[in-house]
């Protein structure tokens, strides 16, 4: 398995090398260009002329291309060109692990409220309660951040003033309440739905009615045999999360006024803000083949059958 | 001058703000009316992202005008020879004209954007140039009632036939750093905006009077200095211009002629503002991008303090209205959303509202008039004609728009009640069609109206034009979106045929910023490649007509030409709008232009 991880990881560097080289194509020859952003109506060819210059744009695509891989390697992704003179790491840095926490504090809404629905949910199969959830799951589920979250501020912080409109403390902050809850949401109906399945799949299985017939008391049935084995695909589900960690939540962000990378990511798309896009890209592209190595691994450990080649 | 996008707030970032172009959007006035059609529910949940959609952006008196401005009475022993016609009216509004003494301390919270620069030499735009003027100033400013006053100059004369300016500095004048400034610095500073690698966009617009500025600017950096700028003393700038221009003392408020401390920029690099030594009332704190800036008080400020410890602008957004209601900033721009709300007497909000005086600007729908349909003046006339502007302001905006017949905003030097633009009339707009090259439908050309934008609705204005070419021409017109950046590409290299979801700020007070570089045939504002010898010849006189009189009938007698070519169809002028401020805030004045305003702001609770 240890090698099927490295053989994993070592391709990475070749899936950001093919990534990175289409990012650069679409921004070289798409429409747009970062100076005119910049300059706008102060447009002059001169100057626009001098600015490409200075910022290596008039370059070859493939001594652009060249430069930004030589740079890259040395940990350096270049500067931002709206944000004059700051580098891409420290602008995107702080801005990433906001998000991170935010998805943090968002995924434990979801998964604390959504498994024990869930697992409550199939327990309750055939009365009324079952069906309840599930629909109010998916009402949930339809519901958009765009909605929920000005509502979320309508009630808590307006109306009854128990938490403030906006702002952010970090994950430990009490502020952080009401944004978990709006990016938690759907992810509660997801953990309720797919809880609800796992254990309604386990509930049918064998062994549990032998754990019953043994005179099991149902707590100990309940939670050591049943939620532990519904948990287990349960597991893979989070490791997704992992890929979307660094994601902004962009409406959550701008709705809360959490500085995250949300804004900035869409930002820097419309501005062509080429080092900028670059360094996102390559980052999502990473957690996405971490994620991926990590579900695989978690599969074969869940279920030995199961072999990685 | 700089655009300041105006809803749509979510997809155009502040960068873009860069721009002089104005990028309109009707949408929440839209929303508005759309109350009306659907259900509740539905409304509700648009008026709430539409809440969100607004969030984090400058409040509405920040998307006025920027600096320079001429003013309605010079100071003392200023020039003689006035060219720039002056401003009609004071249309500043001071929240509360305070009572009681002012007193120290207190913070004043507000949400702002991110600005492009906090270089002054740079600053082209509001969201900039709003904390520009707070951090650093220059030799002369513009003061509430946006007139020019001394400022690091306690006075000056002016000889040589009104193009000699000699500044006599105050006494122990300090950085916020404490470093003295000096005539010296003003020099170096002057010099260094207009250097090619400060890479300023506006040097040569505000500086290029000056002798010996655009050999600075034009140079590749071998030319460093200008001799229309001389040292005599410490305390004594000579600044010499190549004619007698009333309005440069003017362009002197604007923030590329402020001064910066050279050791203090050459040490800090690119990101040297961020530990900026300035000569405003405040100096900056902190700032971290995205996040929040905070300024403090310039305890060196050469004139009486600023009364606030410190300003806090969230960078972060969040919903304003709901932040305001909380308590958690002092001031805020009122949505459409809330219109209604907040001018019901009963309502607690009320009794903060304010009246933001308009801004200078027109919106429009451009024609490329090398491009077929649009280069036949019939065609352009007739297209004028079907459009009845009235009706749209009143149904589908509900009177919140003031159509444009002119280009030059009401108020505006040099506009003229006696212009007339085309005024809707089907019969005409029939014939003109029917006397254009292009009457028959089957062989015009196809016509595309392009608008900025990612979210897929145009602005009802252009979906109601293209209605009304359609059911009075049988002209029919598809409006494509594109994205910003792509969008600004094509209008630079006039590659639109036709454009729609763009306006025109001023950015000085002279009709100049207007008639001349809007549709002078050389000019890169005129995206339309609109020529006009007579327009060109007028412009031409304009520039160095000394009678102020006689300056704005040239202007007057171009724009009349222009409208009855029908260059463009004018769409509106802005409108006053709403904004909101705590009853503790004193003295915060709304201008349509930007002025330096916290110093005299005070917290009184």
């Amino acid at each position: 398995m240890l090698t099927y991880g490295l053989r994993r990881l070592l391709w990475t560097p070749v899936l950001l090398l093919i990534i990175s080289f289409f990012v650069f194509i679409l921004g070289t020859y798409g429409p747009g260009d970062p100076v005119e952003v910049r300059l706008g109506n102060n447009y002059t060819p001169e100057l626009a002329e001098r600015l490409r210059d200075r910022l290596g744009l008039n370059d070859p695509f493939f001594v652009q291309y060249g430069r930004f891989l030589g740079n890259a390697l040395r940990g350096d992704l270049g500067e931002s060109l709206t944000f004059r003179g700051r580098d891409v790491i420290t602008l995107i840095g702080p801005k990433l692990l906001t998000s991170a926490q935010l998805n943090i504090a968002g995924s434990i809404v979801a998964f604390g409220f959504g498994v024990p629905l869930g697992f409550y949910a199939a327990k309750r199969q055939g009365t009324w309660i079952d069906p309840t959830l599930v629909l109010g799951a998916l009402v949930i589920f339809a519901l958009p951040v765009f909605f929920t979250g000005p509502f979320a501020i309508l009630i808590f912080a307006v109306g009854l003033d128990w938490v403030p409109v906006s702002g952010w403390g970090g994950l430990f902050d009490y502020r952080v309440i009401l944004p978990a809850l709006t990016t938690g949401l759907p992810g509660i109906a997801v953990f309720v739905r797919l809880m609800r399945a796992s254990t309604l799949d386990v509930l049918g299985q064998e062994y549990i009615q032998t754990a019953r017939s043994k005179g099991l008391r149902a707590l100990v049935v309940n939670y050591r045999h049943v939620a532990r084995n519904a948990l287990l695909p349960i597991v893979t589900v989070l490791g997704f999360t992992i890929a979307g960690l660094f994601g902004g939540s962009l409406i959550t962000e701008l709705i809360f006024g959490i500085p995250g990378i949300g804004r900035l990511a869409l930002e820097s798309v419309f501005s062509r803000d080429y080092p900028v896009i670059m360094a996102l890209t390559l980052l999502g592209a990473t957690s996405l083949v971490i994620a991926n190595l990590i579900i695989d691994i978690i599969y074969t450990v869940i279920d030995p059958r199961i072999r990685l080649q | 001058m700089p655009p300041a996008p105006a809803a749509w707030r979510v997809q155009i970032p502040p960068v873009f703000v860069a721009a002089k172009l104005k990028q309109i959007d009707h949408r929440e006035i839209r929303i508005t009316k759309m109350r009306k059609y659907v259900t509740p529910i539905i409304a509700a949940i648009f008026l709430v992202a539409l809440a969100a959609c607004t969030a984090g952006q400058p409040e509405p008196d920040t998307q006025k005008p920027a600096p320079i401005a001429t003013a309605t009475a010079l100071p003392t022993r200023a020039a003689k020879p006035e060219i720039a016609p002056s401003l009609q009216g004071t249309p500043t509004t001071v929240a509360e004209a305070q009572s009681g003494e002012a007193t120290m301390g207190g913070v004043f919270t507000r949400n702002w954007a991110d600005p492009p620069t906090l270089d002054p030499h740079l600053v082209t735009d509001t969201t900039s140039a709003g904390v520009v003027v707070e951090i650093f100033s220059g030799l002369v400013s513009l003061n509430q009632d946006l007139e020019i006053v001394p400022e690091l100059a306690e006075s000056w004369s002016i000889s040589g036939g009104g193009t000699v300016y000699e500044f006599t500095l105050r006494k122990d004048l300090k950085f916020s750093n404490g470093e003295p400034v000096t005539t010296e610095d003003f020099r170096w500073s002057l010099e260094r905006a207009a250097h090619p690698d400060t890479e300023s966009p506006v040097a040569e617009i505000y500086l290029g009077d000056i002798l010996g500025i655009n050999e600075i600017i034009k140079g590749r950096g071998d030319v460093t200095s200008a001799e229309g700028i001389e040292v005599i003393d410490e305390r004594t700038l000579r600044l010499t211009i190549d004619g007698p221009k009333a309005y440069f003392l003017a362009k002197l408020t604007y923030p590329t002629a402020y001064v910066l401390d050279r050791e203090n920029v050459e040490s800090g690099g690119d990101t040297w503002t961020d530990n900026a030594a300035g000569t405003g009332p405040f100096f900056l704190e902190e700032y971290r991008i995205g996040q929040r800036m905070v300024l403090a008080r310039n305890e060196n400020y050469w004139g009486r303090k600023a009364y606030l410890d410190n300003v806090v602008m969230n960078l972060a957004g969040g919903v304003s209205m709901s932040m305001y209601e909380n308590d958690e900033i002092d001031i805020t721009g009122v949505g459409l959303a809330d219109v209604n709300r907040v001018q019901d007497p009963s309502e607690e909000l009320n009794k903060d509202l304010i009246r933001v005086p308009p801004q200078f600007s027109v919106s429009y729908i451009g024609f490329n008039v090398n491009e077929p349909p649009f280069d036949d003046r019939n065609f352009r006339r007739a297209l004028n004609f079907a459009v009845d502007k009235e009706t749209i302001a009143e149904h589908v905006y509900s009177g919140l728009v003031r159509p444009a017949y002119g280009i030059i905003p009401p108020g505006f030097p040099g506009f003229s009640e006696e212009i007339d633009g085309i005024h809707f009339n089907v019969e005409t707009a029939k014939n003109m069609l029917a006397e254009s090259k292009y009457a028959d439908p089957e062989t015009r050309p196809r016509i595309t109206v392009t608008i900025p934008g990612t979210g897929g609705l145009p602005g009802r204005d252009v979906q109601v034009v293209k209605d009304m070419w359609s059911e009075h021409l049988g002209v029919e017109i598809e409006i494509q979106q594109v994205e910003w950046a792509t969008y600004l590409q094509d209008l630079n290299r006039s590659r639109l045929q036709a454009w729609g979801g763009l306006g025109w700020e001023a950015d000085y007070p002279d009709p100049q910023d207007f008639i001349d570089i809007l549709f002078y045939s050389e000019s890169p504002g005129n995206h339309g490649a609109y020529g006009n010898d007579d327009v060109d010849r007028l412009v031409e006189q304009a520039r160095t007509e000394q009678d102020v009189i006689r300056r704005v009938q040239l202007y007057n007698e171009a724009e009349q030409l222009i409208l009855d070519d029908a260059a463009w169809l004018p769409m509106w002028f802005d409108t006053e709008g709403l904004a909101l401020i705590k009853p503790w805030v004193h003295n915060y004045a709304f201008t349509p232009i930007i002025t330096p305003k916290l110093k005299n702001v005070y917290i009184q609770k």
